[in-house]
């Protein structure tokens, strides 16, 4: 792309993806599932300052300390600035593509500076503040609004187990707590990270593999396009769910496989999607335009193609998301979820362990993976809407066609 | 008056606007006489059609108007008259297909592919005869299959759609529509889709079916040839109105209306021919012997049956500044031979030459100096430009890929100066495509074409998608370009008339074949070759009687 029309053209693109979006969120549902969305990208950015045992500032003999901030991990501060230079990068213009790369590499930067410069406490002893302040060493602290930490066991207090909401006097558990005692607000607001992080990071593998080679396969068809079927066929029979499980069996429960897995046996779909666009689109005019133009093949398939191919493909990403949640959940309810971290799916598992019914482990971690799953497939649908007529308005924009609707 | 149509008004509900598509239009259709509806396209008159037959979607409504269809026919005729516009569904349902029955444009679609076509004539038949048993409405349907000339009724009868061929396909279509005996036959845009020769079988068996049973018709058009062929009356609409409407000789020989002149002259055979062809030079592209044959795969490992041979041995020479004519009807290959020789499709034998050089084995990176001298315009201007890009990349791209501009700025200059050569305002550059009408993208496709310099242009029907008057701005476009940058032109159609205008030599396809090859005039006037002659004989048009 040349210079001088990157203002114009740039002004103009915009205004298109403005009204992609537009369309998008004319709809109510697609409100309603961004809200959603939204509110869980904030929780999880600020889940330490919004659930933690630690003080946010606390005083102990005239010396002020944050025992919080003392104490974020390399995870937490990364987060903080993904989620901060996003917002900077929405407000300056730049292309889409630059701001993907800025924050992608800031993110990288800090995520690898930070694991090498920060050193949080690994053996941590919540209940030292709570003992601390009983004790009268404390003067003064200010907490954050749920002063209980995800693996916070409460084991200054001898009643720890599964308790329903707001039965203890002495202290306020908005949600009750889980076997272990810890709070089950805190660890609902900390699972909102895993819940959002294997949606996006395992859709990322799976639409980077499928557009790569559903591409590859759709444009030169022939062999590639018959090999590449019979691996995508392959892939399509691994079935997500055992695979999951045996690795589990084998090897450490790590978020990371998980990921890794469900991106991986995910990819054939997204493959098909694009193949089949791509096999449309070789043959349209416009491709073949840029054939006889003599354009090199990087443009011809990433500028030519691939932009055009996008639309189903990201439709199919979006209810991508929601089942890649709702495997992670599966897998931690059936226990075999990551060991100590909180995952909306473990909660669940807790709702039926002892012989009672604890309403409480149903009801909102149940309510959180519903809510997700059914925000992400309410864009999904919204984005499928928009993207349909916007070809047909565009088509109709003729003024010829605009009078006989297609036809005459 | 079989059918009296006064003050129709059409508005199409689109989001918050409702657009007026049909203004204040009044005609009528006597039994047994032709009413031809001509315009172009946007000018209403499928909506008119549409709106008589009362099948328009719910967005549209009738603000005005009346469309009163003659209760009875014949000595039963009271003078009275229903308002089709305030009857309801089940009302309508009695006249449609019994009375008024409608054929469409496209006969691949109108048909039902699951089901065999005797099937869909007998289903037409026992929807106005509720009463008639299978065998006898069989009888029936196989003898309205003979009276639309299909050959071997009995045996068609069992036959699924995709067995027939466009022409037979319309012919059934006729079938069903003619079955349930209705006063009114609508058709619009009947013959369009279909091959010249295959369209005057369809014209004159119109033309008869309405004479034996005393129809009306009205037919809709956009091809002033096809009026002259079919119509006893004309009515030419603009912009939701009728401009005009007459006799058939007063319309076309002594049009009262400016714009019905202006149609008539846009047409090819009535432009003037006053812009003088360059003499011809050195051959500069050409092919010989070339076959392009597609394999029919087939069975489970998909292995190569059959093959279909496109193009089979054809030789054409181009000379330098020529304007050669590539005619023949659909299938004929001739866009396949376009294609192949700019090397979009791989050919399977024979060799292309260019500029005195063999380049049919030329890898990727060999040919790339040649893509620069050879490009090619496609047909349909909203499919070949990519709706992502606005003009300007479209422009300056290929300028860039073949180093075309000393910088990025220079590349947007010469952009707006080839626009201004296809007569496009500069402002364009930064438009999208969907922002066009038809015609200006087909200019900017030209303008695409041009954008690499080349001395070679492969024009793929490129005014097959445009109105009348477009076309013609277009061709004259085309031939001035051809004088300023001294090029060469394969022009590809399928329409005399415009090879007549347009070219210096002539080359008819058949069947994959090259049937004639010489001087226009030659080709044209006296044709060597029996399959030449049958389609210029073919073609419909404007001839005083």
């Amino acid at each position: 792309m040349s210079e001088p029309e990157a203002g114009r053209s740039g002004s103009a693109s915009q205004a298109e993806r403005a009204s992609v979006l537009q369309l998008v969120f004319r709809r109510r549902g697609a409100l309603i599932g961004a809200g959603w969305i939204g509110v869980l990208v904030l929780i999880s950015v600020f889940a330490p300052f919004i659930a933690n045992s630690r003080p946010l500032v606390m005083s102990v003999e005239g010396q002020l300390s944050s025992p919080l901030l003392q104490n974020l991990s390399a995870v937490d501060v990364t987060l903080l600035l993904a989620g901060f230079l996003t917002l900077v990068v929405c407000v300056i213009r730049l292309s889409a593509s630059v701001r993907i790369a800025v924050v992608g590499i800031a993110s990288l930067l800090c995520f690898l500076l930070c694991s090498q410069l920060l050193n949080p406490s690994r053996l941590t002893v919540h209940e030292q503040y709570r003992d601390a302040s009983r004790a009268g060493q404390i003067e003064w602290l200010v907490s954050a609004p749920i002063p209980w930490s995800p693996k916070d066991y409460l084991r200054d207090f001898g009643d720890t187990g599964l308790q329903p909401p707001l039965i203890q006097s002495s202290r306020v558990h908005l949600m009750g707590t889980e076997e272990n005692g810890a709070d089950l607000l805190s660890r609902m607001v900390h699972a909102s990270r895993l819940a959002l992080g294997i949606g996006i990071v395992a859709t990322g593998i799976a639409l980077g593999l499928g557009v790569l080679l559903g591409g590859l396969m759709g444009y030169f068809s022939g062999w590639i396009d018959m090999l590449g079927m019979r691996v995508v066929e392959i892939f399509e029979a691994v079935p997500t769910l055992f695979l999951l499980l045996t690795f589990v069996a084998f090897f450490d429960r790590s978020l990371y496989m998980m990921m890794v897995i469900i991106g991986l046996t995910s990819w054939p779909g997204y493959a098909r999607y694009v193949r089949a666009e791509f096999l449309r689109l070789r043959q349209l005019d416009y491709v073949q335009a840029a054939i006889v133009a003599g354009l090199p093949l990087q443009s011809i398939l990433f500028r030519h193609i691939l932009p055009n191919a996008a639309a189903p493909v990201l439709v199919a990403a979006s209810f991508g998301v929601a089942s890649a949640i709702l495997a992670e959940a599966t897998l931690s309810f059936l226990g075999l979820g990551l060991v100590d971290d909180p995952s909306w799916g473990q909660m669940l598992n807790q709702a039926v362990q002892s012989s009672t019914f604890n309403w409480w482990m149903a009801l909102f971690p149940g309510f959180a993976i519903f809510m997700t799953v059914f925000s992400y497939n309410l864009i999904g649908e919204s984005l499928r809407d928009a993207l349909d007529p916007l070809v047909a308005e565009n088509t109709a924009a003729t003024p010829g066609a605009r009078t006989a609707s297609g036809k005459a | 008056m079989l059918l009296q149509v006064t003050g129709l008004q059409t508005n199409l509900q689109i989001g918050e606007h409702s657009i007026q598509v049909v203004r204040d239009l009044d005609l009528h259709l006597r039994a047994g006489e032709t009413l031809c509806l001509v315009g172009e396209s946007g000018s209403g008159k499928s909506i008119t059609a549409l709106s008589i037959m009362r099948l328009l979607p719910a967005i549209a409504s009738h603000p005005a108007g009346r469309i009163g269809l003659q209760r009875n026919t014949g000595e039963r005729d009271t003078g009275e008259a229903d308002d089709l516009l305030t009857l309801d569904e089940t009302a309508l349902g009695k006249i449609r297909g019994r009375r008024m029955a409608m054929i469409f444009q496209e006969p691949m679609s109108s048909l039902n592919p699951v089901f065999t076509i005797g099937e869909q004539i007998v289903e037409a038949l026992q929807f106005c005869h509720p009463d008639m048993s299978w065998d006898a409405a069989r009888d029936i349907a196989i003898e309205t299959l003979r009276e639309v000339q299909i050959d071997d009724a009995q045996d068609r009868f069992d036959d699924y759609p995709h067995r027939l061929s466009g022409g037979q396909r319309q012919r059934v279509m006729i079938a069903m529509a003619l079955v349930c005996e209705p006063d009114i036959l609508i058709a619009d845009e009947p013959t369009t889709a279909l091959d010249v020769t295959v369209q005057a079988e369809i014209l004159a068996l119109i033309r008869r079916l309405q004479l034996e049973r005393s129809m009306a018709v009205l037919f809709i058009t956009h091809d002033l040839g096809v009026v002259a062929q079919i119509a006893d009356r004309v009515a030419v609409m603009r912009d939701g109105r009728i401009v005009e409407t007459g006799a058939r000789e007063d319309v076309l020989f002594h049009p009262a209306h400016d714009y019905t002149r202006q149609l008539l002259a846009a047409l090819p055979e009535n432009l003037p021919a006053d812009i003088a062809s360059p003499e011809a030079g050195e051959v500069l592209a050409g092919v010989s012997d070339l076959q392009v044959h597609f394999p029919r795969r087939g069975g489970l490992f998909r292995t190569v049956r059959s093959y279909v041979r496109a193009v089979d041995g054809v030789s054409l020479q181009i000379r330098r500044g020529e304007i050669v004519a590539l005619v023949g009807e659909s299938g004929s290959g001739k866009s396949t031979l376009g294609r192949a020789l700019v090397r979009l499709i791989k050919p399977t034998a024979g060799e292309i030459h260019f500029d005195g050089t063999n380049v049919t084995g030329f890898s990727r990176r060999d040919f790339h100096s040649y893509r620069r001298r050879m490009q090619f315009v496609f047909q349909d201007p909203l499919s070949s430009l990519n709706p992502r890009l606005n003009i300007q990349t479209a422009l300056c791209e290929p300028m860039a890929v073949h180093e075309i501009g000393e910088s990025a700025e220079d590349r947007v200059e010469r952009a707006a100066r080839l626009l201004e050569d296809v007569q496009l305002p500069r402002e364009f550059l930064w438009r999208y495509p969907h922002e066009f009408s038809g015609g200006q993208r087909q200019r900017v496709g030209i303008a695409r074409a041009l954008a690499t310099q080349p001395e070679f242009i492969v024009c793929d029907e490129v005014t097959s998608a445009l109105d009348v008057s477009v076309q013609a701005e277009l061709l004259q476009l085309l031939m001035n370009l051809r004088l300023r940058f001294n090029l060469s032109l394969l022009f590809i159609t399928h329409n005399i008339s415009v090879v007549e205008y347009i070219s210096d030599k002539t080359a008819v396809m058949h069947r994959g074949k090259l049937v004639e090859f010489g001087d226009t005039d030659s080709v044209c006037g006296s044709p060597a070759e029996e399959y030449t002659r049958q389609l210029i004989s073919a073609v419909p048009r404007i001839r005083a009687a």
